[in-house]
């Protein structure tokens, strides 16, 4: 029987200390980078299920995500091509493939805010990777693109625009951007949870990112100020998914600025991700 | 070999809302009553909730945790389960964990009955193909007949309490850490919980059990484990410590 203050003796090797936590945050970071990597059937499998019960009820089911996708293209497509005066049928494709990469990326972005927060309980309950719920996040939207995207080849058709071999080069696009949803996701998430002002904050910049981005008109049309439009990171991302399905040529620095923000957001998040891993279950 | 040894475990809380949780970081001087809340060096309130715990729970050990409310009790299954790492000190794990502590873990109200079970599985670790072969088992215990094919929102405390109790003591457990909630469900129910629960804890080689009830430890426990203000009041065989408990209450 031991009373209150008289230590017992310790055995076993620690396998989690706070003291020699200091030296391996950056193991345990990983490690629960490698599980999260390793349950890819548990956040797929909730993310499937994410998307079912959301529209579980409805008629028409996850087809509303499309079908409001379809209606938002058609629309756009019908006044602002008379607007920029640009034929429908080189605007509606292009309108199409850069807003659904829009939506993707910024509900990844939106949804990154919550990816701690809204999974609150599970992460009070269970020890869990933390990574599980970033998969899980930008596996789901990846899901809804993948529904939606089926427009594309519908929007090309009915405007007659062809599609060729380098529209192949859209999927490493689309892999470096969720590449990015990952560091993005795991960031906001972790900042909105310690910082609950962040959400609203994204939320109303992405509103008018959205405007000042070439997401549903030409970078050209900014004339003189063209380089700088092709500057902005969000239209790189956008641009390396879209110029190669239209099959035109990605404006010259998009790569790289896509390349940079990876390397350095990933960068960054696995520093941040190290320090503040342990806190998010304080956090949340 | 399943054993738990925490050495010098401090667990501290940063209470965000009560100081700047806000970027605006709003002046807000609280007083600070009682004895386990403390500010810190950028002047948030932090509450010790487990202060410099070091004790040993070997394999076969079934401890009952007892102690008033806001003594610690769920915040020691929470480190012990791994959802808080430690602000202090170490904790040393052996044995693959598996803890009971919310009913209503990853039940999901727009889901079938059938699909919760799943997602209970999913949540504890387990592979749906795995769970696969618990399914049924699982249902014939709920005896939720037609209901299980069901959204859960449907369901009635009782009927989801069922489930989510059939679910998650459907495999075998290692270390075992409970927080009491057996409370509703009607006897009948409450009768052969019991009785699946005896064997489920059977199964485990150590087990925490948090507990107002001393009855339900009595039942279930060797030793006992008197927290008080996260401070260890005594540990040891569950008689002795039970007995300390009791005159504690008596006292006050």
């Amino acid at each position: 029987m031991t009373v209150a203050g008289k230590p017992l003796s310790a055995q076993a090797d620690p396998i989690e200390t706070a003291k020699s936590a200091r030296p391996n945050r950056g193991s345990l970071a990983l490690q629960d980078l490698g599980s999260g990597l390793s349950k890819h059937w548990l956040w797929r499998a909730m993310a499937m299920q994410d998307i079912v019960l959301r529209y579980r009820g409805s008629v028409l089911g996850p087809l509303w995500l499309t079908l409001s996708a379809a209606i938002m293209i058609a629309a756009m497509g019908l006044i602002y091509s008379q607007l920029f005066n640009i034929d429908p049928i080189r605007y509606v494709p292009f309108l199409a493939v850069g807003l659904l990469t829009w939506q993707f990326i910024s509900s990844v972005i939106t949804d990154g805010c919550e990816v701690f927060m809204s999974v609150q309980h599970a992460i009070q309950q269970v020890r869990l990777p933390y990574t599980v719920h970033v998969f899980r996040s930008v596996f789901r939207n990846l899901l809804i693109l993948g529904h939606n995207a089926v427009l594309i080849p519908i929007a090309f058709l009915v405007m007659g625009h062809g599609i060729g071999w380098e529209a192949l080069m859209a999927i490493p696009g689309l892999l470096l951007l969720c590449l990015n949803g990952i560091w993005i996701s795991l960031l906001l998430g972790m900042v909105s949870a310690r910082f609950r002002d962040i959400p609203p904050i994204v939320a109303a910049l992405l509103q008018v990112v959205f405007f000042a981005t070439p997401v549903f008109w030409p970078v050209e049309n900014l004339g003189r100020f063209r380089h700088l439009g092709e500057m902005n990171p969000l239209f790189a991302a956008i641009d390396i998914v879209r110029a190669p399905l239209l099959g035109e040529p990605t404006a010259p620095h998009s790569w790289l600025i896509v390349g940079i923000m990876t390397t350095g957001g990933l960068v960054m998040t696995a520093g941040f991700f190290s320090r503040f891993r342990s806190r998010i279950a304080y956090w949340v | 070999m399943a054993s738990l040894h925490l050495q010098d475990l401090t667990v501290e809380f940063p209470i965000y809302q009560a100081s700047g949780r806000s970027l605006k970081k709003a002046l807000f001087s609280a007083p600070l009553v009682g004895s386990n809340l403390a500010r810190d060096a950028s002047n948030r309130i932090q509450v010790r909730a487990l202060n410099h715990l070091t004790l040993s729970i070997e394999k076969g050990d079934r401890v009952g945790l007892i102690g008033p409310n806001g003594s610690g009790k769920t915040t020691l299954l929470k480190t012990l389960a791994g959802i808080y790492e430690p602000t202090g000190g170490a904790l040393h794990i052996q044995g693959r964990i598996s803890a009971l502590l919310d009913v209503s873990l990853g039940l999901n109200p727009e889901a079938t009955g059938r699909e919760n079970i799943m997602l209970r599985g999913m949540y504890m670790g387990i592979h749906p193909k795995d769970m696969q072969g618990h399914v049924e088992e699982v249902v014939e215990f709920t005896e939720l007949g037609p209901y299980i094919d069901m959204p859960v929102r449907t369901y009635s405390a009782g009927m989801m309490l069922r489930l989510a109790f059939a679910a998650s003591t459907c495999v075998e457990p290692e270390i075992l850490l409970m927080d009491e909630w057996l409370a509703a469900g009607d006897s009948h129910f409450l009768a052969k919980a019991q009785k699946r629960m005896e064997d489920f804890v059977q199964r485990s080689s150590l087990m925490v059990l948090a507990s107002h009830s001393l009855d339900l430890l009595g039942k279930w426990c060797n030793k006992g484990l008197y927290l008080r203000n996260g401070n260890v009041i005594a540990y040891g065989p569950l008689a002795e410590v039970a007995d300390i408990y009791q005159q504690s209450l008596a006292d006050t």
